[in-house]
């Protein structure tokens, strides 16, 4: 339990985990908004309406941000490991470096080669290359999630690895390393999360223009987009993945399960409680309001089913904040099942051609698009509080893993660094995309490609001219 | 194997030294060689659309280094603690600066964006070149592997030394020179205009001021590490390294000179390169020296992960370097040609 302020691997900790949550804030809509320029790009070449070209150089300037703030918050985490988890580092490097360094090889390069390409390049590259470019980007970031995802896996519920001889993990098997089947659900989850974050920011936008009477067709593009997409995603996001994702933490982390449902005490005709808070020291859930079964028959597909109760495991392997973990993981399950009825609800008013016509709707829509974030956060909260005390589930505890020689006056110290260089980070981000929102697609023929650059050069994406 | 491995590390280091080198230097230059606002521009659109590209060479380093070296990545880096979060800082100021400067057309605003461009470069080449010399120098690894190492101790080269002493600081001058020099070249091959005319000037000086400061450096690292020379005089990579050297500064000289700027640009990435060679080769198969008693440096195959673990990495890394370099020769053909101030042919501003 090391929640200790004077313990240094409490600072590794939370410096860890403050960067990550910060930089993943970036990487989700770029994931998200990656194929939304792709089929934007393709209906484009299709089609030969300009509708779809003028939404991708809106939404490539948006993109182009994003991808920066995440490149720049994202290079501190690879250098992370060795600083701040050297002990984790020294241990597992073997087996976790092998795929950081595969997603620089196969991921960071793609996408880098070609982002400049896909914001700047329409014109050098003619629409059949630059198509090609925003597929690269779109594998390119999906790829890395990849990687990213199996190296969370491994810590989640090793697979393809041994002990050598010197006491550090190697690698066995490369193909049971990649394709670990934690790996494969929690990478089909986190990706439909990433598609929510995209398309409820799409979505919002599309409200915003559509309330304000501005962009009409641009706005009508991404209302409609968006909201399938968005109904698609947020369902995927639930059923199966989401499902599949929890029977996983039932069958290989069964502590983890119990205290994410603050369930102390094990049975069958477990339930799922809708409200409740749990009382770690009395060891019971206050004010619950149960659906009886429900969790047994969640978890392990009857509703007669055992659930193990926290009671039952020694209290050093319980995850060291089962308060936070029960409110991340039920905040998540919240969120997740109101993106649903949203979008549900959305895609009826599309189909009775009222969406644009729903000004209080919009209004949700509009200021809907924060909480993918927020239930994105919660959801890697829930993975990664759920995964404590060990750093390496079952093989390796956190508090083992950390940089002994760093004290916590150095991690303190560059924490505060990194607050104060993402708070204005996170200042100019909105500022500058808000501009851009501001200035909005251009359309209804007020400024085309056609209006800038003929002598210039300057590109659709030069904001000099707009 | 672990040669090999020590070999693919250096480059990855050595292919990023070289590509983001030319950023750092241009990015140092930035104030003198450019001085409207349209020719700021001009400079940040030259480096501007591959600099992400260039800085996954970095990253992909650091991921390397975890897979094949992990004990040194273990040691190395909480050991280095802040001047590695400096360089990082640094680097999220440098990329952001470039990539919001043109967003608003502003002159205070690009003024502000230019001059953190600037002070990153600097700081950058600085703080690189310390820690580059920290590994030449050695650090005070005790028996464990671990150290930890102030900024600075009493400026002396041995026993418990600090991250400045009187050899690192004067390569941190060196380094910044050279890559100044780098940059400038680079700045000559890919600009015209008046930006063209002051880089190939400064090139020219920064060259001539880098011989001298070079032979100094190379007889400092004689007093630091005196073993060194003569144990990397059997190493054939090492004079390989020295031959590319030679052969660099004979051809920069004349694309200098006679004005064949895509030469004088390689001859400077291989001039580059030829010295960090040679200079990874001097010191193999120490990755680490320790200043305290040289039973506790870290060496290639003290700090090797498994056998297994080698092999798979080198599968895969092939296959994903031929698709890096794929892609890198697919777009910088787009990239083609000189930036002006008045037409940016990059699309880039």
């Amino acid at each position: 339990m090391n929640s200790n302020l004077a313990d240094p691997a409490f600072w590794s900790r939370f410096q860890f985990g403050f960067t990550l949550v910060y930089h993943y804030l970036f990487p989700q809509l770029t994931m998200g908004l990656a194929w939304f320029l792709v089929y934007w790009k393709w209906r484009g070449l299709r089609t030969g309406d300009e509708k779809y070209n003028r939404a991708v150089r809106f939404w490539a300037k948006i993109f182009g941000l994003n991808f920066a703030v995440g490149v720049v918050t994202g290079i501190p985490m690879e250098f992370q490991f060795g600083t701040n988890w050297a002990a984790f580092s020294r241990y597992a490097g073997g087996v976790i470096g092998q795929t950081l360094a595969m997603e620089s090889m196969f991921a960071f390069f793609l996408e880098s080669a070609f982002v400049g390409a896909l914001i700047w390049g329409e014109k050098q590259l003619g629409p059949r290359n630059h198509f090609l470019a925003a597929i690269g980007v779109a594998l390119g970031s999906w790829i890395s999630g990849f990687f990213i995802l199996v190296t969370n896996a491994f810590m989640q519920h090793p697979a393809g690895y041994r002990l050598e001889a010197d006491g550090l993990l190697g690698i066995t098997s490369l193909s049971a390393y990649l394709f670990n089947p934690w790996a494969l659900v929690q990478f089909a989850h986190n990706q439909m999360g990433a598609l929510v974050t995209g398309s409820f920011f799409i979505t919002s936008v599309g409200a915003l223009y559509a309330l304000r009477k501005l962009h009409h067709t641009q706005a009508r593009l991404y209302l409609r987009t968006g909201t399938l997409v968005g109904m698609v995603a947020a369902v995927l996001v639930a059923f199966p993945t989401g499902d599949q994702q929890a029977k996983m933490v039932g069958r290989h982390q069964p502590v983890t399960l119990a205290a994410m449902e603050g369930k102390f005490a094990g049975g069958p005709m477990a339930g799922v409680a809708l409200v409740g808070q749990p009382n770690v020291a009395t060891r019971r859930l206050e004010n619950p309001l149960e659906v009886p079964g429900a969790l047994s028959f969640l978890a392990y597909g009857t509703f007669q089913s055992y659930v193990h109760g926290l009671d039952e495991y020694p209290s050093d392997t319980w995850p060291d904040n089962i308060e936070l973990l029960y409110y991340s993981f039920h905040l998540m399950i919240t969120l997740g099942t109101i993106f649903i009825a949203l979008m549900a609800y959305a895609g009826f008013l599309n189909w009775r051609g009222r969406l644009e016509s729903s000004p209080w709707f919009l209004w949700l829509l509009m200021l809907a698009f924060p909480f993918p974030y927020i239930a994105n956060t919660l959801g890697w909260m829930t993975a990664e509080l759920g995964r404590q005390p060990w750093l390496i589930y079952g093989l390796f505890r956190t508090r083992d893993g950390y940089s002994k020689v760093v004290s916590s006056g150095d991690t303190i110290f560059t924490l505060i660094g990194f607050i104060g260089l993402y708070f204005v980070l996170g200042l100019l981000f909105l500022y500058l995309v808000g501009r851009e929102i501001g200035h909005g697609p251009g359309g209804e023929g007020t400024s085309g490609p056609e209006q800038v650059s003929a002598e210039t050069g300057v590109g659709p994406g030069g904001e000099r001219s707009a | 194997m672990i040669a090999a491995w020590y070999a693919i590390v250096s480059f990855m280091l050595i292919v990023y030294v070289g590509l983001d080198g030319r950023n750092f230097g241009a990015g140092m230059l930035h104030s003198v060689v450019a001085r409207t606002p349209e020719e700021r521009r001009q400079v940040i659109a030259a480096i501007g659309p591959l600099w992400s590209w260039h800085e996954v060479w970095l990253v992909g380093f650091a991921g390397t280094l975890v897979a094949v070296f992990p004990r040194l990545m273990a040691s190395a880096f909480p050991g280095y603690y802040l001047a590695l979060f400096l360089i990082l800082w640094c680097l999220i100021l440098r990329g952001v600066s470039i990539e919001v400067g043109g967003h608003i057309d502003d002159r205070l605003w690009q003024g502000f964006c230019d001059f953190v461009f600037v002070f990153s470069s600097f700081l950058l080449a600085i703080l690189f070149g310390a820690a580059a010399r920290n590994v030449i120098r050695g650090v005070p690894l005790d028996a464990q592997g671990n150290f930890t190492m102030p900024f600075f101790t009493d400026f002396t080269v041995r026993g418990n030394v600090g991250l400045f002493d009187w050899y690192t600081v004067s390569v941190a001058v060196f380094t910044v020179m050279l890559l100044a020099a780098h940059g400038a070249t680079y700045l000559a091959l890919k600009t015209e205009g008046p930006v063209h005319d002051r880089s190939v000037r400064y090139a020219k000086r920064l060259w001539v001021a880098v011989a001298p400061l070079f032979l100094a450096i190379s007889a400092e690292s004689w007093e630091v590490r005196p073993g060194v020379p003569g144990h990397a005089s059997h190493n054939p990579f090492c004079w390989l390294g020295l031959l590319i050297v030679v052969f660099s500064v004979g051809t920069l000289v004349s694309g200098l000179r006679t004005g064949r700027e895509t030469r004088a640009f390689l001859a400077s990435n291989f001039l580059l390169g030829g010295l960090l060679a040679s200079g990874a080769a001097a010191i193999f198969p120490v990755m680490l020296h320790s200043t305290l008693t040289p039973a506790n440096s870290l060496t290639a195959y003290n700090t090797a992960s498994s056998h297994t673990d080698l092999f798979l990495a080198s599968i895969w890394w092939p296959v994903g370097f031929a698709l890096a370099t794929t892609y890198f020769v697919f777009i910088s053909r787009r990239y083609a040609g000189k930036v002006s101030a008045k037409r940016d042919n990059q699309g880039f501003y």
